[in-house]
Formats: structure tokens, C-alpha cells, sequence
């Protein structure tokens, strides 16, 4: 796929996916390059920045296998941004079928 | 590049973060390897596929410090976010470095004005009240009715840019915090998908 469509959807991808449940990051990073192909370790900074930015808490959970793990849940704000971010997506997504639909026909 | 090389050339790359936040980031990739292991995969498949450290460095180093400049205000703090997001790319060196340039021009010319209007005014008035009293004769073309007032209003004056040069500095402080977040944002976005 195109570099350029990936641009910036990927922010919208994790807090899509945090939407649906709680993860971990190595869980998240598995989830989402099954489904587009990234450089996974880029996946990290971006999750610190949603925390920063108070969209993601994180927290530390036992696991069964070994030593705990961190989790990441979406805040209040992040939830919102999420939707928000949802909306802009699918509007834009729709524009750009309906003109490539309009463009065929013309030709 | 196995776990230890990956995890060293991170470490090593990050240094100059502060400790707990470096500790933080390892942290994660540890996890990510701990559990990929758990999984069956090799240490060198799970490190190729999380990619270039330097690339992770980069990112995580400019939000890092970005987060600090905006914490403690200094002039230090503010050139080392500038200079980490121009390592970010060629890109940032045209969008981040020019407008950064551009604004500390405009803030030396600034402060250079006001401090020549403070001295010229003090230089004026200091001459027409002492110059009798000097030997050598310094030369004020006005009379002190003129000169006097003049003197005090350039020096007021001159004052007064200096503390309005503070302030937009100030300013030109936060736009500039503001302007490298959201550059971070779209430079981060376009590194995640390389």
C-alpha cells in the first residue's frame, strides 16, 4: 500500500483498537501489522505520545506466563478522539470513493 | 541483531534522556521481546521486524525532550528540542530550522535596538548634566531644555522595548513548543509508516 494513505491513520488504528479492548503492546504492535505492514518498534513512541497527551493510561497486570505486563486502556479523551477521529475517516474515505466513482464515469 | 545488541544500541542512542523515562522505554522493548520469545519467534526475526534503533532513538529522544522544554523553560532546553527534531529528517531541517532561525534574528535585532535607544538616552543625558564638569568638551548639538527631556524619554523608551523584547520572547517560546508538538505529530506519523 501507498505510504502516503498510511500517513497518519496508524494513530487512528491503535486507538481503534484500544477501543474494541485493553492490550498490551505486544499484543497491539501484533494486531495491527497483521493488517498493515509497519516498522513495529515505531509503534512505542506513538503509544508514549498518546499517553502524554492523556488519550492512554497504562498500568502493570500479572500475567500467567511470566512478569507483568503493561497495559494500555483508553481514557475518557481518548475514547472521544477515537470517535472523532472514526467520523473524519469514513467522511473522508466516502468523498474520495464517491469522486474516483464520478471521475470513471466522465472518462 | 539479537535481543542484548538491540536493546544495547537503544540504550546507547537514548542516553541523554532522563533515566526513568530512558528506563521506560527499554522497558517496553523488553517486554516486546519477552513475550515474542513466549511465542516461539527468534530474538533476530523479533528485532528485524521492530526496525532500525536509530529510527525508535529518534522519536522517542525529540518527544522526551520536547516534554522537557516545556516543563522547564530555558533557552538551553528550547535549542535541544529544535535540534532533535531537526535530526528527524532532512524534511524538518527546511520546516524547523528556517522559522527558528528567522525568529531569533528578529529577537537579536530586537534587543539589540532597545539596548542602543536605553544607551543613547542615558548617553544624552548623562552628557548635557556632566559634560560642563568634564575637561575634554563633549559636544550636544540641542540645549538642555531639549536635551534633558530627550535623554529621559529615550531612556524610558529604550526600557520599555526591552521589556516588551522579554515578553515576546516569551511568546516566540510557547509558539515555538507549540510548533514543534504538532510538527512531531506529522513527522512521527510519517515515520511509523515507513
Amino acid at each position: 500500500m501507498n505510504i502516503q494513505f498510511k500517513k497518519g491513520v496508524l494513530e487512528l488504528c491503535v486507538l481503534s483498537m484500544l477501543e474494541r479492548k485493553v492490550c498490551y503492546g505486544y499484543e497491539l504492535v501484533n494486531e495491527i501489522s497483521k493488517s498493515i505492514s509497519i516498522s513495529e518498534g515505531t509503534i512505542y513512541p506513538l503509544l508514549r505520545r498518546l499517553k502524554s497527551e492523556e488519550f492512554v493510561t497504562t498500568y502493570l497486570q500479572e500475567s500467567q506466563e511470566g512478569p507483568p505486563r503493561k497495559y494500555h486502556k483508553l481514557t475518557a479523551l481518548g475514547r472521544k478522539k477515537e470517535g472523532e477521529l472514526k467520523k473524519e475517516w469514513f467522511t473522508f474515505a466516502k468523498d474520495v470513493n464517491n469522486f474516483l466513482k464520478g471521475s470513471g464515469k466522465n472518462e | 541483531m539479537n535481543k542484548k545488541e538491540f536493546l544495547g544500541r537503544l540504550s546507547e542512542l537514548i542516553k541523554d534522556i532522563p533515566e526513568e523515562e530512558k528506563k521506560d522505554i527499554l522497558f517496553d522493548y523488553e517486554e516486546h521481546f519477552r513475550i515474542g520469545l513466549e511465542k516461539g519467534r527468534k530474538e533476530e526475526e523479533i528485532a528485524a521486524s521492530l526496525g532500525d534503533p536509530k529510527v525508535i532513538a529518534k522519536q522517542s529522544r525529540a518527544s522526551c525532550i520536547l516534554k522537557e522544554a516545556e516543563k522547564t523553560t530555558s533557552v538551553n532546553n528550547l535549542m535541544r528540542a529544535i535540534f532533535a527534531a531537526v535530526g528527524l529528517g532532512f524534511f524538518n531541517l527546511v520546516i524547523v530550522l528556517g522559522p527558528a532561525m528567522g525568529l531569533i534574528g528578529i529577537l537579536v535585532a530586537l534587543f539589540a535596538s532597545a539596548f542602543a535607544i536605553t544607551i543613547s538616552g542615558v548617553a544624552i543625558l548623562f552628557g548635557t548634566i556632566l559634560g560642563p564638569l568634564f575637561v575634554f568638551d563633549i559636544y550636544i548639538p540641542l540645549t538642555s531644555i531639549v536635551s534633558i527631556p530627550l535623554g529621559i524619554g529615550l531612556t524610558a523608551l529604550g526600557l520599555l522595548s526591552i521589556i516588551g523584547a522579554l515578553y515576546l520572547t516569551k511568546f516566540f517560546y510557547k509558539l515555538s513548543i507549540g510548533y514543534l508538538k504538532m510538527n512531531l505529530q506529522i513527522i512521527t506519523n510519517r515515520r511509523n509508516t515507513r
